[in-house]
């Protein structure tokens, strides 16, 4: 048998671009998806773009609200890198971030497995509303009603923990655990969301995948390992990014649980903002740390989805 | 022959038409809503009182806003009632209103934030006072000097005080007989107080807190400071304020007063700040109080009047809080703070501040005179939820249905110790605050936490002090 050549087909000439002018109907569609968009795109530039600018501007002042703003210059982020205490919320926010994120995709992760099992409808249905629900409330009143729970001489946790004979716990009191509370107390309200997101993404993985890989003989963890997390790595993405945004920018948790405390051990980056802003009067310093924090969230936002590249995949 | 059938083009294009249409006039209809311009009182020429919400309830601001008109029909009045959680949060509020370019006239200011308003944005009411000298005597004659001083700064007076809280110590006397313990005396020592908490753990349960404290600038750590002869700041007085003292009050109660403190250099890490620190840090130890953070005035009156609590440092307004939570008036009682070097106690009082940006001074001022009238302070005081800067004011007949028995305590703080001050709060009071908070956490957060703590708190009040608001 002899190879044959493959023709290639007789080229056709390349078409020439011709400026034409638009119909009256692609003019009308493109005001009509002009008018569409007009909402969101006022919104978005009245909402986000214009103080994020201005932001940008105040952090170049001296600027307290009760007198004119000077100019400042460098010297608020000069200022920021010197200041123990926003360097050190940094630090506590990217801890924050780290544990809390990771703890609560792998608890929303696990229960979305094991409510997409076998179990009654009735009963998944039941579930999904009971990890969604704290999602809903506000977190400041969580906040408030768990610092009763966590109180070291009246919570209702550390009086459980004497039951079996455990000595109370200082739960928000102490460095070593504030942390650790502040990110219980998170997890619990936020971790609905991640698993509402996996949930849906295991419904969207066919069947059939499962049972070829059942046929190979891939079973329980193997399985999960090997064709569940590689197919849902998209949701994945998706609920990593939000739930880093969302981590980066803690504010009610830390401020209702702990007011920082003790001493620096739960500040958060936003709780600076917070403070230099509103109970210090210090408007520009507080727009710089503001700045930065943008500038982090855009730069871990970006890195995810260029690592996204080699660990997601798409069906 | 035309297609009388709209296309999906043409149903689009009017439909987004029609949005477009809705929402312009959507926003035309709510300009008002939007702009604000929708609020009562608006620019309408209304004389604007911003008031602490939580203070006054809804009785109270109308009490006050009709018995004004009476007084003064010509007068437009609107309280606005600001909610916060606490005067940093308020006073936050009232700052965000000015950004925003609806300031106030006055503003109900407590001493957390006297001198940053006298220093920035308030008026000096000396020549009203000077002015109206006469219609004032009654007050000056009613309302201790010490509450007056805390109202000055350097030399001017800034507020007439309506209301004060000194730190006082309530006792829950279901705890004392539980421990067979008597009323202390009004002269008692550190050393009693250390030996009552003692006496009340042994009698109680492990879910039993003999003292409870809060983390805060008034009634935290500034009491044991006071009474310990020192304080976080250095204290001094500034001159001036003879055109007051010697208009108002006799020779034998304006010794030594001035115009008004000074808080000056950060003084963290004194001895006798360190002793403060130490004998807290021994409480917390012993188990005889709660740890800082721990306490918060948000669950302190369930658990005091359920016996969870044995003593707490409180003002006037607690009386009317327990009442209010169902504790009887023999169920409690008030004693003065203990003695350590002195017996010197901590106040916080408050009163109307007028702003320099208001264009109806003359009709704040009047204002100002009529909200520290008697009549008008006790109405807005019915439920003993603070102390009444005027002493008259101060009867059996208030405390009958609340209590406490030694309801004297709360004036006889300010008439037995008139060394008594207000709590430090310098301009830059805010960051004071949180300095305080912050370092006073981490000292007592475990044995032998106290000095770095105290060396950080020193650094961190310098850096604070040296920052112009």
């Amino acid at each position: 048998m002899t190879d044959t050549q493959i023709q290639a087909p007789p080229s056709t000439p390349a078409p020439v671009a011709v400026a034409t002018r638009p119909s009256a109907r692609e003019r009308g569609t493109r005001v009509l998806a002009a008018l569409f968009l007009a909402p969101t795109i006022v919104g978005i530039v009245v909402f986000t773009v214009v103080p994020i600018a201005g932001s940008v501007v105040l952090s170049l002042f001296h600027w307290n609200v009760i007198d004119s703003p000077s100019f400042a210059g460098t010297a608020n982020y000069r200022e920021m890198f010197t200041d123990s205490t926003v360097l050190v919320s940094f630090r506590n926010t990217l801890v924050f971030m780290v544990f809390a994120v990771a703890l609560q995709l792998l608890i929303a992760l696990t229960l979305a497995l094991a409510v997409n099992g076998r179990m009654p409808a009735w009963l998944r249905s039941v579930f999904r509303s009971a990890f969604f629900f704290p999602l809903v409330l506000s977190a400041a009143s969580i906040s408030v009603v768990m610092k009763y729970l966590f109180n070291q001489d009246f919570g209702v946790v550390n009086w459980l923990l004497g039951l079996i004979g455990i000595a109370p716990v200082p739960w928000l009191t102490s460095e070593n655990s504030a942390m650790a509370a502040v990110v219980l107390v998170y997890v619990w309200q936020q971790f609905g969301f991640s698993f509402l997101l996996f949930v849906g993404g295991l419904n969207n993985i066919p069947k059939e995948i499962h049972e070829a890989a059942a046929l190979d003989g891939a079973t329980g963890l193997r399985k999960h390992l090997g064709v569940t997390l590689p197919l849902l790595s998209p949701t994945l993405l998706v609920a990593s990014v939000v739930g880093i945004i969302n981590a980066l920018q803690v504010f009610e948790q830390p401020y209702v649980l702990t007011n920082g405390g003790p001493g620096d051990a739960t500040r958060t980056v936003v709780m600076v903002i917070y403070e230099s802003a509103f109970e210090q009067l210090r408007f520009g310093e507080a727009s710089a740390v503001g700045v930065l924090l943008f500038v982090l969230i855009m730069a871990v936002t970006a890195l995810q989805f260029r690592l996204s590249r080699r660990f997601v995949h798409y069906q | 022959m035309t297609d009388s059938h709209f296309s999906r083009r043409t149903l689009l294009r009017y439909g987004a038409y029609g949005a477009g249409a809705a929402a312009l006039a959507g926003t035309a209809a709510s300009w008002d809503r939007l702009t604000g311009a929708d609020i009562p009182g608006r620019d309408d020429g209304s004389l604007v009182v911003a008031t602490l919400g939580p203070a006054y309830g809804p009785e109270a601001v109308r009490a006050l806003s009709e018995g004004f008109k009476k007084v003064h029909p010509d007068i437009k009045l609107r309280i606005n009632a600001v909610q916060a959680v606490d005067w940093s949060d308020f006073f936050a509020k009232i700052l965000t209103q000015i950004a925003a370019g609806t300031a106030p006239d006055l503003v109900y200011v407590a001493t957390e934030g006297v001198q940053l308003f006298a220093q920035r944005l308030g008026v000096a009411l000396d020549h009203w006072v000077r002015r109206d000298a006469e219609e004032l005597r009654e007050y000056f004659a009613d309302v201790h000097p010490s509450l007056v001083e805390s109202m000055m700064y350097e030399g001017s007076l800034y507020q007439l005080p309506v209301e004060f809280n000194a730190a006082d110590i309530y006792l829950n006397n279901q705890v004392l007989r539980r421990a067979g313990a008597d009323f202390p005396a009004s002269d008692w020592t550190r050393d009693d107080f250390t030996g009552l908490l003692r006496d009340m753990k042994k009698a109680s349960g492990s879910q039993f807190t003999p003292y409870f404290w809060t983390n805060r600038l008034w009634g935290g750590v500034v009491p044991w400071l006071f009474a310990n002869d020192t304080n976080l700041l250095a204290e001094s007085k500034a001159p001036g304020g003879d055109w007051l003292w010697d208009s108002f009050y006799p020779a034998d109660r304006r010794g030594g007063r001035g115009g008004g403190f000074r808080w000056t250099t950060p003084q963290a890490t004194h001895d006798r700040v360190e002793e403060v620190y130490d004998y807290l840090a021994s409480l917390i130890r012993e188990d005889l109080c709660t740890r800082p953070e721990g306490g918060n005035g948000q669950n302190l009156i369930g658990v005091f009047s359920t016996g969870r609590v044995g003593v707490t440092p409180a003002g006037g307004f607690w009386a009317g809080g327990l009442s209010l939570a169902g504790m009887r008036p023999d169920g409690f009682d008030t004693q003065y703070f203990p003695r350590w070097r002195t017996q010197r106690m901590q106040f916080g009082a408050a009163g109307y501040a007028l702003l320099r940006t208001s264009k109806r001074q003359e009709e704040a001022w009047e204002f100002i005179k009529y909200a520290a009238r008697k009549d008008t302070l006790t109405q807005l005081f019915e439920t003993n939820q603070t102390t009444p800067a005027r002493r008259s004011m101060l009867t059996a007949d208030r405390y009958r249905e609340t209590g406490p028995r030694h309801w004297q305590v709360f004036y006889d703080t300010l008439d037995k110790f008139p060394d008594t001050g207000p709590i430090p709060a310098p301009p830059q009071v805010a960051e004071v605050e949180q300095v305080l908070l912050k370092h006073t956490g981490t000292a007592l957060s475990s044995p032998r936490a106290v000095r770095p703590a105290l060396r950080r708190m020193q650094r961190d009040l310098e850096k604070a002090m040296e920052r112009e608001i």
